[in-house]
């Protein structure tokens, strides 16, 4: 068959494969979801952020960077933005290592063959199929102020009850302990997987030259889960960020929006006090800080994953 | 659960109703009741389309808050339900975003919608600038749950009304692990054993304050629509609950919500200050022998509540349309807020929108009729468009103050600028 190219059935002449439009036909289905949803929507968010924009008013005026200097002039939002931003980065400061590194010892611990492996590696994954709600209620309950779990514990030890949901500072051990409690499941299950990608071979050569199981670990199995450790730390600094069921439901953003979240007050300005271009300001500048926390991630851990430049 | 409708409801539906006798027509009707009432209302549509063959409405249930979301762009859009059941603290801010359209006498009055047979307050809850825009179809309101036991044990014999009766009660409730009451020396009001109510923040808490405050006269606005936190009512009912804890100890510090609604439960209080919602949970409750009153007048000038409403509105609408069907909706209104359907209604935990509901037979044996009374006074957070900002620093104020962080003084001050500096900026979108 020496045939140039094969024709299409019905003898009409089709898109034969290297006809410049072929490429991106195949990429036009991904094009069209990422313009609508995507594309869009931030270009909608910036018009809106930038004009007193209510979907009821008939003037929608143009105010420029209003919304954006709010955040730096006297006025509520520069009040409550820097303070819930503060609140959330502190939450992901405090949330992420133990998200890190419980996820890696938990899964260390359960990828040895012992007894129960299985029902283990089930009872730390479990929580976290709970809707967020069903999960925060559970910690309320048992971080509640007189009749919480808890405090019934440290008053049966003689020791006086804390105050924890209306408390600054211990509000948040409720808020951390159930995230990581809800949470570690997804990124021990993670790390479990990249372990078992490890050939044994490397360690088996280790043990000839008579490695600890520390040793192991530390020069063997920590280097090779570089990479899962870079998807695991990007995508829960991300979550971490984006904090809003958990204080929502354990402390509603209480004391004194002591752990509201900045996507709780986003929310609460748009919604509740209908303050839409407000609110989309705040969300652009609150994005645009993800997406710098993200590039420095992805810059400082994957020159460690490239090994950087080994002179 | 069916109930005979008795004869006063008869007596009372006599009103005429003006029959929609247009084409056929369908309706879409929003509401947000969700929770174990849905069933009640979807018998109601059901039975309304049964009763009207040239009406039809469908029934859409969906959470408020989704509602709140979306009901903006649908009606920018001319894309609203033809019927939005809203509730208190909402629809004030719609209507004066015009997303709502008012109901002329004229219309009321032709399809027999009398607002004279509503409570008063609750009917103004939809009225903004002379104009109604809504009928009430559901109501609650704060009470106070009281523990018959434990009053008995603690030798109180009345159920408190006003300010003195109910310290008196809440100084006998409170009893330390050493059987001590306050004011008794070696009093420690760190460990109580019970105690009278727990003072909680949050938005229970704004609740509360708000209560007493309008006992005291004061509203959280002023005429101008303004925060109006710092004036001497509102003063007054804030330092009270706050000396709950600090100068009187028959509260805790530090309680919740959920503590309170837990120490009511387990026997430790003798009062709880919540919705009327909580009823069904406490009835639920085996060994608890209590009973539900209206808040007592702890403020100083009248009895009032807070309350809370969803109302049954006809939002803004694409402007070459049918004219048909407003005036079937308002027939859906008008039916399904009558007595009859109101007491059908009611069975889902809300409170009659109307007096002549309030006095029907059926109510004999409930406990929910210790209320009644109270009705007449229940008073939403409504009539500005602003609730949201001036109910977020309004708890705000309340919650610095009753954990001790602020002085009431200084609560109060603060949380007025914060809500001057939002409804300023809220009047920019807001005409």
């Amino acid at each position: 068959m020496t045939t140039t190219h094969p024709r299409a059935p019905g003898g009409r002449r089709g898109l034969h494969d290297n006809h410049p439009l072929v490429p991106y036909l195949f990429l036009l289905p991904h094009a069209v979801f990422f313009l609508v949803f995507l594309v869009y929507p931030i270009v909608f968010g910036l018009y809106i952020s930038v004009h007193r924009w209510d979907p009821l008013s008939d003037t929608q005026p143009f105010v420029g960077a209003e919304f954006y200097l709010n955040l730096f002039r006297d006025t509520p939002q520069r009040d409550f933005f820097w303070r819930t931003l503060i609140n959330t980065l502190l939450f992901t400061a405090i949330s992420v290592p133990l998200l890190v590194a419980t996820a890696l010892g938990l899964a260390q611990l359960l990828f040895r063959p012992i007894a129960l492996r299985t029902v283990f590696r089930s009872i730390f994954f479990m929580p976290g199929i709970l809707s967020v709600s069903v999960m925060g209620i559970l910690w309320r309950w048992m971080f509640e102020n007189q009749s919480g779990l808890v405090n019934n514990v440290l008053g049966a030890l003689g020791h006086p009850t804390i105050p924890f949901l209306t408390t600054d500072g211990w509000a948040w051990v409720p808020i951390t302990v159930g995230t990581v409690w809800w949470t570690i499941g997804f990124n021990m299950t993670l790390y479990l997987a990249a372990m078992g990608n490890i050939p044994t071979s490397v360690y088996e050569a280790a043990e000839l030259d008579g490695a600890s199981g520390a040793q192991k670990f530390r020069f063997i199995t920590v280097p090779l889960l570089q990479p899962t450790t870079l998807f695991v730390v990007v995508t829960t600094v991300l979550a971490s960020l984006q904090l809003f069921g958990q204080p929502q439901v354990i402390t509603a953003g209480g004391p004194a929006r002591g752990t509201q979240s900045v996507i709780m007050y986003i929310t609460e300005e748009a919604f509740s006090n209908n303050q839409f271009s407000s609110a989309t300001a705040m969300s652009f500048v609150f994005g645009l800080l993800m997406l710098v926390f993200t590039a420095i991630q992805f810059r400082t851990m994957a020159r460690d994953i490239r090994g950087g430049d080994r002179t | 659960m069916k109930r005979t409708v008795s004869l006063t409801l008869l007596l009372a539906t006599g009103t005429s109703l003006a029959a929609y006798s247009g084409p056929k027509v369908q309706l879409t009707y929003l509401h947000g009741f969700t929770g174990p009432d849905r069933p009640i209302m979807e018998k109601l549509i059901t039975q309304f389309n049964a009763s009207h063959p040239n009406i039809q409405v469908k029934g859409q249930a969906q959470p408020w808050g989704t509602t709140w979301q979306q009901l903006g762009p649908l009606v920018a859009s001319g894309r609203a339900a033809d019927i939005v059941a809203i509730n208190e603290d909402q629809v004030t801010g719609f209507i004066a975003r015009g997303a709502l359209t008012p109901l002329t006498p004229t219309e009321l009055s032709a399809a027999g919608i009398d607002k004279a047979r509503f409570y008063g307050p609750l009917w103004a809850t939809a009225d903004y600038k002379g104009m109604s825009y809504g009928v009430p179809v559901h109501s609650v309101a704060l009470a106070m749950y009281y523990n018959k036991d434990l009053l008995a044990k603690a030798g109180v014999t009345k159920v408190p009304t006003n300010r003195s009766e109910y310290l008196a009660a809440a100084q006998k409730c409170t009893v330390d692990k050493a059987g001590k009451h306050p004011g008794d020396a070696g009093f420690d009001a760190k460990n109580l054993n019970t105690w009278a109510a727990g003072v909680v923040n949050g938005w229970m808490g704004g609740t509360i304050a708000y209560s007493v405050s309008r006992q005291n006269g004061a509203d959280l606005v002023d005429k101008e629509q303004n925060a109006a936190f710092t004036s001497p009512g509102a003063q007054e009912a804030l330092q009270f609950l706050v000396d709950q804890v600090q100068k009187y100890h028959v509260s805790p510090a530090n309680a919740t919500e959920q503590s309170e609604i837990a120490a009511f439960r387990q026997g430790k209080a003798c009062f709880n200050f919540n919705g009327v919602w909580m009823l069904e949970q406490y009835k639920g409750q085996t060994g608890l022998n209590f009973g539900v009153t209206p808040v007592p007048q702890l403020g100083t000038k009248m009895n009032a509540a807070w309350g809370g409403s969803s109302h049954l509105t006809l939002p803004r609408q694409r402007a070459n349309y049918d004219k048909n069907k407003r005036a079937a909706a308002l027939e859906f209104i008008a039916w399904m807020t009558q007595p009859a359907q109101n007491l059908t209604w009611t069975a889902a935990g809300g409170l009659p929108t109307q007096p002549v509901v309030a006095k029907d037979k059926s109510y004999d044996n409930n406990p929910v009729s210790g209320l009644f009374e109270g009705l007449p006074n229940v008073y939403a957070t409504s009539g500005y468009p602003w609730v949201g900002q001036v109910r977020g620093a309004w708890d705000g104020a309340v919650e610095a103050a009753v954990l001790g962080k602020k002085s009431v003084t200084q609560a109060l001050s603060d949380a007025q600028k914060e809500a001057a500096k939002q409804i300023e900026q809220a009047r920019k979108t807001i005409k």
